[in-house]
């Protein structure tokens, strides 16, 4: 009896005890350094937010390393931009086409989680309600992905966001509409908010320096529509022309001025490549560079390049592909020059549009300008934009043109010359040699960003690029024609494997590095 | 005349009815000074009897002359006549037929005979813990109990410790509980790394644990319960089995001081073995080039390390009260250049009693500072080991030793200087100095407990006690640090993190009988634990941010703010209820019941923040049951089965935005998936065991079978990109693991006699585990180390035992052919299983010897099975810098069965370069470079002397003995040491990057007590 009181006195006691502290749970279990999705919603932060990381991943800004792997050792090498002088992985990596899955999932892995993540985050919250934001967002969307469709083909992309299992993947050609019909409603919704004289909610989260600007945001999708629209000239080139006519007729066209073009301003962190190539010697200048820039003596080579300090006073290209032996047989060759050590990350500049412009022109599209006096502005605007002079004389050179490519050290390395066009516009000149020479100056006015030229590269074949000397793709990828794009990745193999079929499906070839995306045809330029 | 009187005084006492009746009270304790409780006293030839209660005090009415028998089962009786003293205290020995009944301690500091157990416990005493001392108390258990596994972090003295009883069960964590005097210790770590490349902020550093922090000598024994039957009083925290430490408490009688000192010198063993016969080409970094001798200096690399530990406790007791003090100092360098440690650790314990001894007051307090210099990292960044292994060979290791800076005119400041710029290999003289690293710890414990015996058969007490451990590192990185891993004007890392635990709890105990035949003994009790785990403050200049003015290391240096964040790992509070009953029938048949429910914070928001698990176990003596042959002296069996639940992380269930500048948006990380609750794991258990005692005691043997399995685990799956919820995870209950295992203890008294004795023990355990289910959202697989860049992987897959080691292997034809390029480049696999960390089954054997004076002791250790991978070996190879690569030069190639993919042509020999460049390094064809893990290794040795006390002034015993620990192995496959591992949490095991070898100590005990 007594025990009984007792147990049941305690047992009350515990219980009362116990159940009325657990209205503190829901305080307890909250993480003191989080903020509340109410706090969140403060200011719009909750749809600005994701702007951040969306502008700092289009380009890995930080951590480095992230960027190397992202960009730096695939299309900045394959552009012909630069050359890496470490033999990462005993030389056997992307440089030697043995396409390393361990980094190229990076190229994916940020771009879904950063770009693509935020951009659907953004429209879930601000579609129908904040429209502004969501137009915006699209643009930023588009410039972000098409780079990945660009590398891997079939993409996950108005699939994104579905909760299935299997996650299936558009095609190339798919995705390019897409990207355009949300051009059109981007541009449509801005143009419609500045002509009402709207003033804009987004100059404080703008890193673009366009300070939130709607006509400027306007503008830039255009340009991007030119772009991509360039891009599917040899696979549709009726619709190329239609999007490409659409960009240019709309009243607030496309970059004219460097004001215009496009970059990412942080406030904090300064281009990867500086770090990569100033303080681990990882990246140096190409062999392509010092053959084609060194030929003609460009003026842009100062800001591009530092010069060797193995050599002093001289510029020198490291080759893509050869056999390594020491990182410091290559080391101290030209690193990257100023235009790096720069928080500003130009993204896409003006002279693109000229140079794109100069093209459709050549196509015979209505660019508002004939071919030779866009391609001339394309290399006035790119001096200007680098702060380089001497320009009319540089545009004037019917000379000069590629060097030979010498290793001072490694003779097995040197090369004749492969490009022999000069700057000067020559309109008796075949269209072959228009192009080669238009996509040569926007190769130059484009460095450093690798996506752009690697895309120019594979579909018109300029400027020829030295062969790599050492292939390791097992018969994948012919040294002749290069990478053509990027296998699909290990995060989705693991964890969407149905949506990986789809993709390989979709792609039309083998997932390997050699088979030629949508675009890639292998026919003629004209 | 006067004797005979006596006599017939003594002989008829109890026929004089005028002699006076009187009280006596006592203590009755065990040979070790341990309180016995149920032990009876009765009178002599009279009705009269008392039994003792759980500190073992008797009271008793008794006449002056007459005898008092006091008898423990497994105990001598003795026989007292009682005189004019009203206090008789006895110290009963072990009997020499019957060694049985000891007491052991059980969860919430529970006393309970050992016969009445339900379930597995072992016990180690305390000079176990002590004999062969490690810095780490947990280090000497290793071997000594069947079914816990002991491996070393491979960060040297100070470092953490990983203890996994009966198997890995969960995802999260597997660490047992430890528990000191009835109260759980706040076992957390600052930090553990799981990154098989290293961090580029600190390297892959070992934060340290607590219970590395605590004094060997403050512990008089230890009881490790291993299922969970055992440890369900404690709820979801002694869910992996619990580890029970007692303090040392004063003795009644004189006042004694111990002294103690141990000395020992720990040496490198099993460093990997390097060529000598090539160097590196000119300029390169590795050493692929010409043939050319060069010294092996790697062996000087390392130092002879010492370890100095002196204590000093104290300790009186008085009737009322008594005071225990201990002050133990632990200084040492290890074996690498820079590195040391110093700790210093006070206890005081305070005892009182008040009201007639009816209220019991307890206090104690320990408190523990540590600091670390250079703590020993592993992975391939900040860590010297990389540059000692893998210079290229034919420079100058001495010349980079005393020149590691040298002044550079261009900025004015000392620059390190190096042949490479390679981020994976710094001078390691520059990292030594110019990356110093300092790990400090400091630990408080303090506990209060007060104790009220309202009658004979019921006790409350209450506990209360705090744990607070600061830990904070600090390093210090120099400008001309390699620019991967510093800014160019150097780095500074902070981090500052605080944990705390409070805990209290009220528990009635209830020990009574119903009848002559039942027995009934209950606890039942509430607690309340609040932890705070890892708040933390994290001050990091930074790689883009960096420093503005070179060397100089504040925060006020710092160019932004970046890399600085606080953070939080744990708050959370879990309130409990909790009752344990035990049956008892004729001292022979013992039923155990136990249910406890907990509410934790980190089930708000869910349906129940509340869970309720019970256990019930069964025990018989058959020896007490039925008559069994003669040579038996004990027989018994049990069996048990317990359920434990454990709650989910904390935070999950409210989730709030976070962000790290530059890193992260503001996003919710995770959060249950919409529409979705979560609730508690549960662990359940069954177990069955036997228990035999012969041969006067000399042969014994326990047996024990379990079976669990682990459900509804808190895992997290990556959320699909993009929903509505915006989180990169969702929280989910699934998975589910199992362990099955055998365990047996055996003891033997080999021989005993006046001059020399042999006892020896085996513990056997075999634990067979398989990861039951994972969801299919994850792939039916958890990684638990990414691969990231490097062939190593460690993954929990379902259908497999849990911790699969994954690699690259060669790709081979159907003859078992590896298949080669038309260029001659190997093919290989994607990743593939390649092994599993775990032992199939461990052996310990310990011996003990005396001869005379002269005492010896031999621990032997064996774990069979399992795996492990070496990338550094992979790394070396790849650099031409192992022995392998020499060796294969000197045999002009390595010998391969291979065959070209596209025609077919068979290649039997491939160059050394070719080959190992791609089947090395730590992207290489790892599947070669996994070992058979079992390894056998004479784990301990004390050979020593007791001085004889007698002819020695003041002194009651004194002691001198040589001591080793890891002292060689008998049997190995493996380039290195597989009993350390890279980190203590759950990732990076079974594989060695870079990890400081293992360590051979040896040294001199000295013991006295006054």
């Amino acid at each position: 009896m007594k025990l009984n009181k007792i147990t049941k006195a305690a047992l009350c006691m515990s219980l009362l005890a116990a159940m009325g502290c657990t209205g503190d749970f829901e305080d307890i279990n909250t993480n003191p350094n989080g903020i509340t999705p109410e706090l969140f919603e403060q200011d719009f932060n909750h749809i600005k937010g994701g702007f951040a990381p969306m502008f700092n991943n289009i380009q890995v800004l930080t951590p480095e390393w992230v960027y190397q792997l992202q960009q730096g050792l695939n299309c900045d090498i394959w552009s012909g931009y630069m050359a890496t002088p470490t033999g990462f992985a005993g030389g056997i990596n992307n440089t030697t086409y043995s396409l390393v899955d361990g980094w190229n999932g990076f190229i994916w892995d940020y771009a879904y989680s950063n770009v693509m993540f935020n951009a659907y985050d953004i429209a879930q919250k601000s579609k129908g309600k904040y429209d502004q934001f969501y137009a915006l967002s699209l643009i930023l969307k588009v410039e972000g992905m098409h780079r990945l469709t660009d590398t891997f083909g079939p993409i996950i992309y108005s699939k994104f966001g579905t909760t299935d299992s299997t996650i299936e993947y558009d095609s190339q050609q798919e995705v390019y509409n897409q990207m355009f019909s949300e051009l059109d409603f981007a541009v449509a919704e801005l143009t419609k908010r500045e002509d009402a004289g709207e003033a804009s909610t987004f100059a404080t989260t703008d890193m673009s320096g366009y300070g939130g600007s709607y006509k400027a945001w306007a503008k830039f999708a255009n340009t991007l529509r030119l772009r991509l629209a360039m891009r599917i000239v040899k696979v549709n080139p009726a619709l190329a022309k239609t999007q490409a006519e659409k960009a240019i007729a709309h009243k607030y066209g496309v970059f004219t001025t460097n004001a215009d073009l496009f970059k990412v301003v942080s406030p904090v962190y300064t281009n990867p490549i500086a770090t990569i190539s100033g303080a681990w010697l990882d990246i140096r200048m190409s062999a392509d560079m010092e053959s084609i820039m060194g030929g003609y003596n460009d003026p842009r080579l100062a800001t591009y390049f530092d010069t060797s300090t193995q050599f002093p006073g001289q510029y020198k290209g490291v080759r893509t592909g050869i056999d390594i032996a020491a990182k410091s047989d290559h080391q101290d060759f030209s690193g990257i020059g100023a235009v790096v050590r720069s928080k500003e990350i130009v993204l896409f500049t003006t002279a693109e549009a000229y140079f794109l412009r100069a093209e459709g022109a050549l196509r015979g599209w209505n660019m508002g300008g004939d071919a030779k006096s866009l391609y001339e502005a394309g290399i006035a605007a790119s001096f200007e934009q680098r702060g380089a002079s001497g320009a009319a004389a540089y545009i004037a050179d019917n000379v000069k043109t590629a060097k030979a490519y010498v290793d001072p050290n490694f003779p097995v390395n040197n090369s004749p010359a492969l490009n022999n066009v000069t700057i000067a516009w020559d309109a008796a000149a075949t269209n072959e040699v228009k192009l080669q020479k238009i996509i040569t100056q926007k190769w130059i006015a484009g460095f450093p960003e690798g996506q752009e030229a690697w895309s120019d590269y594979r579909r018109t074949g300029y400027p020829k690029l030295f062969p790599v000397l050492k292939n390791y793709s097992g018969t994948t990828i012919t040294t002749e024609f290069g990478v053509r794009r990027i296998n699909f990745v290990q995060s989705e193999k693991a964890g969407n494997a149905g949506g990986v079929a789809t993709g390989v499906a979709k792609l039309g070839g083998p997932d390997n590095g050699g088979t030629r995306l949508w675009w890639d045809t292998t026919g003629a330029n004209f | 005349m006067k004797k005979i009187f006596l006599i017939f005084m003594i002989v008829f006492t109890a026929q004089v009815s005028l002699a006076q009746v009187k009280n006596v009270k006592g203590v009755i304790t065990d040979s070790d000074g341990m309180p016995l409780p149920g032990a009876s006293v009765a009178v002599q030839g009279g009705q009269k009897g008392a039994t003792t209660d759980f500190d073992g005090l008797y009271s008793i009415d008794v006449q002056k002359g007459q005898t008092l028998v006091f008898t423990y089962v497994g105990l001598e009786t003795q026989n007292i006549v009682v005189g004019d003293a009203a206090t008789i205290n006895v110290k009963m020995q072990v009997a020499a037929s019957n060694a049985l009944n000891e007491v052991v301690v059980t969860s919430l500091g529970i006393k309970k005979t050992r016969k009445s157990l339900t379930y597995a416990a072992q016990e180690l005493k305390g000079e176990e813990l002590t004999r062969v001392r490690d810095a780490n108390l947990v280090n000497t258990i290793a071997g000594k109990i069947a079914g816990v596994a002991v491996t070393k972090s491979s960060s040297g003295t100070g470092g953490s410790t990983k203890v996994v009883i009966r198997g890995n069960s969960s995802v999260s964590n597997n660490q047992p509980l430890y528990v000191i005097d009835g109260i759980p210790l706040y076992n957390g770590s600052s930090g553990q790394p799981n990154d098989s490349f290293g961090s580029t902020s600190t390297g892959n550093r070992d934060g340290g644990d607590v219970v590395s922090l605590i004094n060997p000598d403050d512990y008089e024994g230890m009881t490790v319960l291993k299922g969970a039957a055992a440890s369900v009083l404690y709820g979801s925290q002694g869910a992996n089995g619990v580890i029970l430490l007692s303090s040392k408490k004063a003795k009644a009688g004189k006042p004694l001081l111990t002294v103690s000192s141990v000395t020992t010198f720990e040496s490198a063993a099993y460093l990997p073995k390097f060529q000598s016969d090539y160097v590196a080409a000119p300029g390169a970094d590795e050493s692929w080039g010409a043939a050319g001798k060069s010294k092996d200096h790697v062996k000087d690399f390392f130092q002879v390390g010492n370890t100095q530990i002196t204590s000093v406790g104290y300790s009186t007791s008085s009737e009322n009260s008594s005071t225990a003090f201990t002050y133990s100092n632990t200084s040492g360098t290890g074996i690498m250049p820079g590195n040391s440690i110093k700790k210093n650790n006070f206890g005081i314990r305070q005892t009182a009693k008040f009201f007639d001894d009816k209220l019991l007051f307890a206090a104690n307090a320990n408190y523990t500072s540590q600091t670390i210099i250079n703590k020993p990292v592993n992975g391939f960044y900040f860590n010297p080991l990389t540059g000692v292994y893998l210079m290229p060979r034919g420079n100058d290791f001495d010349y980079y030793k005393n020149n590691y800076e040298v002044f550079d005119p261009n900025r004015n400041l000392m620059a390190q200087n190096w042949m490479t710029n390679r981020d994976i290999m710094q001078n390691p003289y520059w990292g030594i100095n110019r990356n110093k690293s300092e790990d400090k710890n400091n630990f408080f414990n303090g506990a209060l407990s007060l104790t009220y015996k309202a009658n004979n058969w019921l006790s409350i007490a209450g506990r209360y006690s705090y744990n607070r451990v600061e830990s904070d590192f600090d390093k210090k990185i120099y400008a001309t640090t390699q620019g991967t891993i510093s800014h160019i004007n150097g780095r500074y890392y902070v981090e500052n993190a605080l944990s705390t635990q409070r805990y209290a709890d009220l528990i009635a105990t209830i020990n009574t009988k119903f009848s002559d035949d039942f027995s009934f003994n209950a606890n039942i009790g509430t607690s309340v634990t609040n932890t705070l785990g890892n708040q933390k403050t994290i001050l990091d200049s930074g790689i883009g941010g960096g420093l503005k003015y070179a060397n100089w290391f504040t925060l006020q240096n710092f160019n932004n703010n970046s890399g600085n964040y606080q953070t939080i790992d744990t708050r959370k509070e879990v309130q409990s209820v909790f009752a344990a009953t035990t049956f008892g029938y004729k001292d022979m048949l013992f039923l155990d019941v136990a249910a406890r429910n907990d509410w934790s914070s980190t089930l708000a928001n869910t349906d129940s923040a509340g869970y309720f698990y019970p256990s019930v176990g069964l025990t018989a003596l058959l020896s007490e049951m039925v008559t069994l042959p003669e040579f038996i002296n004990f027989g018994k069996v049990r069996a048990t089965y317990a359920e434990v639940g454990n709650d989910v992380y904390p935070f999950v269930t409210v989730p709030t935005y976070y962000y790290t500048p530059g890193v992260t948006d503001p996003k919710p990380k995770v959060a249950p998936k919409e529409g979705t609750s979560l609730k508690p794991e549960l662990k359940s258990e069954y177990e069955l065991g036997t228990e035999w005692r012969m041969f006067n005691n000399r042969f014994a043997f326990e047996l024990s079978y379990y079976n669990s399995e682990t459900k509804n685990q808190y895992l997290q799956v990556v959320a699909p990109k993009g929903n509505s919820q915006g989180v990169d995870f969702y929280g989910i209950n699934a998975g589910s693991i199992e362990n099955k295992g055998f365990e047996a203890v055996v003891t033997a008294g080999i021989f005993r006699g006046d001059k020399f004795s042999w006892d020896s023990s085996v513990n056997f355990s075999q634990n067979k585990n398989k990861v039951k289910e994972i969801p299919t959202e994850l792939g039916g697989r958890v990684n638990l180390t990414e691969a990231g860049v490097n062939s190593y992987r460690y993954a929990l897959i379902e259908g497999r035992p849990f911790g699969v080691i994954e690699g690259i292997n060669f790709k081979k034809d159907a003859q078992g052919r590896i298949l080669l390029n038309d260029d001659g480049t190997i093919q290989k696999t994607g990743f593939e299983e390649v092994g599993n960390s775990n032992p199939d089954y461990m052996i310990g054997f310990s011996n003990s010897f005396k001869i005379g004076s002269f005492f010896a002791n031999v621990l032997i250790d064996g774990r069979f099975g399992g795996n492990v991978m070496s990338l550094t070996q992979a790394q070396n190879d790849s650099f031409g810098v192992s022995r392998a690569t020499g060796d294969a030069r000197n045999a002009g190639g390595v010998a391969i069965n291979a065959v070209r993919a596209s025609d077919g042509t068979p290649v039997t020999s491939m160059d050394a370069q070719l080959y190992y460049t791609q089947v090395g390094g730590r992207a290489g064809i790892t599947g070669e470079y996994v070992y058979d893990a079992t390894n056998v290794s004479v784990r301990e040795i004390s050979i020593g002397y007791n001085f004889n006390a007698k002819r020695l002034p003041f002194i009651q015993t004194a002691s001198v003995s040589l001591i080793a620990r890891n002292l060689f192995f008998i049997y190995k496959d493996a380039p290195f040491d597989p009993n350390i591992a890279l980190s203590t949490g759950e990732g990076l095991q079974g594989v060695d990057i870079y990890g400081q070898p293992s360590t051979r100590s040896i040294g001199l005990n000295l013991n006295v007590t006054f």
